[in-house]
């Protein structure tokens, strides 16, 4: 007997008594000092749970709590420590520490900092009950618990109307994968008589559709796959601690987090699979495109996560829940770095996040720029470096798997698409002369930053091997393939690189033409927010108000005989007749014939 | 056939020319339709009481209610040609334009 249990609840009250702190009077304590050293505690404490898997492979479910029993549903407070939760944990703990240093330099002018700090606790409280449930109630509490917190600190400067109109969206489009959400629960609720995972996983082997299709809808909106992505790019008008906590590494992966916790199920349902396969297949080359014409440096990191979240939705397409779970963790680090990365760099250019206006860093802060270029080679899935270890597995399996030729074709481009925003934003951002006024200081000698930023720079570099050489492997890797697909991710990358540079530095020689219609379509993210945050409620409200309001009188007792008797009539004597209105010839014709007529027969 | 008949029929056979036949104004002709309808109901009456026709009793009430329908939508014609151009002639019908 160990302290498995002991050390992993101690881990999530550690994490949970700053918020006792609110009882007290903590205005002049060293608030956000308290906070970053409790993750940190958190975080080794969390490790030795793992490290036990890591050795002996023991998982664990802590149920401790009988909370009450709605006559056959039992519900009560329990904890799954499965591979998936316990190897998440101390990722989500480590690169939630180094953000929380990190925001101690970018929040330090804010009043606000320690409320800051409170919700970002509050958000990784929440996260950590949705990682850790066991039973849905619980996971649907952590849900909503981030998806709030998500809105309280997209609208954190809330003087700002985009700022409050992006976390206003955010919530609309997680609602309606709530939907889904809820779909799932009820007929789990119904036909399994549960909410705990080993009861339905054992009474459901051949499962039904439908609650896939509801938990599929909940991935879609809350990990922002296409048809209700558009909140995640609006969604950097928070802060960029909360970009880098939130919309990269921890609330977006939340749905393919729960997909990945019902593999049971959809390992055996095919439809489901080609769903899944399909709708990452279109998010990730989609949201790619999108990044290509950005100009804010954060919102292309933020089409980059989406993107990223396309891969691992196309992973569980392909019936391979571990690899989008290593994807997710690896992911985690050189985001979180990229994000913290252009915090930096926004910072010291006194708030200047386009990318335009930016140049020539690379002399100037060379700390950012390198780790800027590590976490770029990373997310590119350069050899040997984190992403490597899950995005070169993934696209092996993929182009091994007997799937759709159509999915796996559109997720190579968007891979090479991904070196080429890359590419760009690094071209942008670090080469060539300053294009930044001459009176801005540029200091990131500050060591909290760089503390944080070198962290998630051994976690970009190490993690992806660490975790890949510890966890004990749950299926069969592809071994044997021909050369040319071994290398295809390494190859469409490298032409992706190539012709960006390229496409690059013809940008000093050429005249400026006007957009293209393929320019304007990325340009306006496919058009896709134009069209369909006005045009869809303004036709239901409309429609609604008339059904409501003119049925009954206007159309039913007014329109439906009168007036179209009428009009009926008009319009059919005006284009059938070719009279000339001669009345009274007409007439006399009349009574001209009647009188032969009368003549003839008497 | 009754002498009354005879009268009656010339009667009919005046309001008929009446309507075919007038000068400008559409009034008379809607006028002479009111005459024809009334030598009419009278030639039905007279006719369907002498020969105690009983089922027909209802005929000339049923012309009566049917006429004076028609009397109104002439009228209601008539009003309309009057508020276009202000009087009935007929030669103001020549556009047939609604």
């Amino acid at each position: 007997m160990n302290l498995f249990s002991s050390l992993t609840l101690i881990t999530l009250t550690i994490l949970a008594l700053p918020i006792a702190m609110n009882l007290t009077n903590y205005k002049n304590a060293p608030f956000a000092l308290h906070v970053k050293s409790s993750i940190a505690c958190a975080f080794i404490t969390s490790l030795i749970p793992t490290t036990l898997f890591m050795f002996s492979g023991q998982e664990m479910i802590i149920s401790n709590w009988h909370w009450m029993t709605i006559q056959t549903l039992k519900l009560s407070l329990s904890f799954k420590l499965d591979h998936f939760s316990i190897l998440f944990v101390p990722v989500a703990l480590f690169v939630t520490w180094s953000i929380m240093e990190f925001s101690m330099w970018y929040m330090n002018t804010d009043p606000n900092i320690n409320q800051f700090f409170k919700y970002l606790l509050m958000f990784l409280i929440t996260m950590m009950i949705l990682v850790t449930a066991n039973n849905l109630f619980q996971l649907f509490i952590g849900w909503e618990g981030v998806g709030i917190m998500s809105f309280l600190l997209i609208g954190w400067w809330y003087g700002r109307t985009d700022a409050n109109t992006a976390a206003l969206q955010a919530i609309l489009y997680n609602r309606i994968g709530d939907i889904g959400f809820i779909l799932a629960m009820a007929w789990f609720l119904l036909y399994s008589n549960t909410w705990e995972f080993q009861q339905m996983f054992m009474l459901n082997q051949d499962p039904n559709i439908i609650p896939l299709i509801g938990l599929l809808l909940a991935a879609t909106g809350k990990s922002a796959q296409f048809g209700l992505h558009p909140w995640l790019p609006s969604a950097m008008e928070g802060p960029t601690p909360v970009s880098a906590l939130l919309h990269s590494s921890t609330m977006v992966v939340a749905g393919i987090f729960l997909l990945i916790r019902f593999y049971p199920m959809m390992e055996n349902n095919k439809t489901i699979q080609t769903m899944a396969l399909c709708l990452g297949a279109i998010t990730t080359l989609f949201t790619a495109m999108c990044a290509l014409t950005q100009n804010d440096i954060k919102k292309i990191v933020a089409f980059s996560t989406s993107s990223q979240l396309g891969l691992m939705m196309v992973t569980i397409g392909i019936n391979q829940p571990h690899l989008a779970f290593l994807h997710i963790c690896n992911h985690a680090f050189f985001k979180a770095m990229l994000f913290m990365c252009s915090g930096s760099i926004i910072h010291n250019l006194n708030d200047e996040q386009d990318i335009r206006k930016m140049g020539g860093l690379f002399k100037a802060m060379p700390f950012t720029s390198s780790s800027l270029i590590i976490g770029s080679l990373a997310l590119t899935g350069m050899p040997f470096l984190t992403g490597f270890y899950s995005k070169d597995l993934i696209i092996e399996s993929a182009n091994t798997s007997n799937t759709n030729a159509w999915a796996l074709v559109i997720t190579l481009i968007a891979t090479s698409l991904t070196a080429i925003y890359s590419t760009r934003i690094i071209f942008y951002v670090l080469t060539n002369q300053p294009r930044f006024t001459t009176t801005i200081n540029i200091n990131e000698n500050n060591p909290l930053l760089i503390n944080s930023i070198k962290r998630l720079a051994f976690g970009s570099i190490f993690a992806g091997f660490f975790l890949s050489y510890n966890t004990p492997p749950m299926n069969l890797p592809q071994m044997t393939m021909p050369t040319y697909l071994k290398l295809t991710a390494l190859m469409v990358t490298i032409t992706g690189f190539a012709l960006a540079m390229e496409l690059n530095l013809m940008t000093k020689n050429l005249k400026f033409k006007l957009p293209s219609n393929m320019f304007k379509f990325s340009e306006q993210l496919g058009y896709f927010p134009t069209t369909m945050h006005r045009l869809m409620p303004s036709l239901n409200l409309n429609m609604s108000q008339k059904t409501a309001s003119l049925l009954l009188d206007l159309i039913w007792l007014e329109k439906t005989m009168p007036k179209n008797l009428s009009h009926l009539q008009m319009t059919t004597s005006i284009v059938v007749s070719n009279q000339k209105g001669l009345i009274k010839l007409y007439f006399f014709t009349f009574l001209t014939s009647i009188l032969l007529t009368t003549l003839l027969i008497i | 056939m009754p002498s009354i008949f005879i009268n009656i029929i010339l009667a009919f056979a005046t309001a008929l020319l009446g309507t075919l036949v007038f000068r400008s104004h559409l009034m008379s002709s809607l006028l002479c339709l009111e005459g024809m309808m009334l030598s009419m109901f009278i030639l039905s009456t007279l006719i369907i009481l002498n020969m105690h026709f009983t089922m027909s009793f209802m005929m000339p009430i049923l012309l009566l209610v049917f006429a004076a329908c028609e009397a109104a939508v002439g009228l209601a014609l008539l009003v309309m040609v009057s508020n276009t151009y202000g009087l009935d002639y007929i030669q103001n019908l020549n556009l047939l334009q609604c």
